[in-house]
């Protein structure tokens, strides 16, 4: 097989912090998170092959990390996600600028959120794809996703108790699709 | 296994349909959790076995075969 190029093994360094943070969104938990990009990692070099330059690597790696997660789930027979408190341990070393406690709040809500929901609501508000793309990496219709990240955003609400989240504006299609519930 | 089934459209947003942003509402307190949470664990500093890791796949390569 051909070799790896530098390009790539620069660009799959370059990409390790996002990937961790969407395998800890993902397991919730800091250790099995950074196991699942190392298999990622791994897999990724195995087959960059098939990667095809120029199109966007960040979600093709996105793409093996999600399905090497999904396998695994189902290999154990879904005990991934225990909330053991190691990534809450882990984080509060790092005292963060913003509200400490508010974000412990939203990270027990999202850790509520069922495994779909989460990933959606993660990958469209905070990895920064497109809706087309989040489809793409999940293996779902883009109307799927849509519909998975606004009872995502509707049931982080509930739970956070946040009201007047109607005055979303700008967004045409979320409004779309949460309308009947925007009160 | 159903990676790469098509192509991903290059550059992160690219497809996004509504040119200004966050489609969680640019204002919404979620949004802004939502970025505060990824953000905190994307800053996280990376452990150095992901770099090792990297090093050792590359050391083993010459020693495969080539195609």
């Amino acid at each position: 097989m051909a070799a790896v190029s530098q390009s790539f093994k620069t660009e799959l360094l370059g990409a390790i912090p996002s990937l961790r943070a969407f395998a800890v969104s993902l397991t919730q938990n800091a250790d099995k998170a950074d196991d699942l990009v190392q298999e990622t990692l791994v897999k990724a070099w195995d087959k960059h092959e098939s990667f095809q330059p120029g199109t966007n690597l960040k979600a093709w790696l996105f793409t093996i990390l999600r399905n090497e997660f999904y396998s695994q789930m189902r290999k154990r027979g879904r005990e991934v996600q225990d909330s053991d408190g190691i990534m809450t341990a882990r984080l509060a070393v790092h005292p963060a600028q913003h509200g400490q406690l508010d974000l412990k709040d939203f990270r027990g809500a999202l850790e509520q959120l069922p495994e779909d929901q989460r990933e959606a609501i993660i990958l469209i508000g905070a990895s920064g794809f497109s809706y087309e793309e989040a489809a793409e990496i999940c293996g779902c219709a883009v109307g799927t996703i849509k519909s998975r990240v606004s009872r995502a955003r509707a049931r982080l609400q509930e739970i956070l108790k946040i009201s007047g989240e109607d005055e979303f504006g700008p967004d045409a299609i979320s409004a779309q699709v949460t309308g009947s519930n925007a009160a | 296994m159903k990676e790469m089934s098509k192509k991903h459209t290059a550059g992160p947003g690219s497809g996004r349909r509504n040119g200004d942003g966050n489609p969680l509402g640019t204002n919404s307190e979620i949004a802004r959790k939502l970025k505060q949470y990824y953000d905190d664990l994307v800053s996280d500093q990376v452990p150095d076995r992901f770099a090792q890791l990297l090093s050792q796949l590359e050391k083993a390569e010459p020693a495969q075969k080539k195609d």
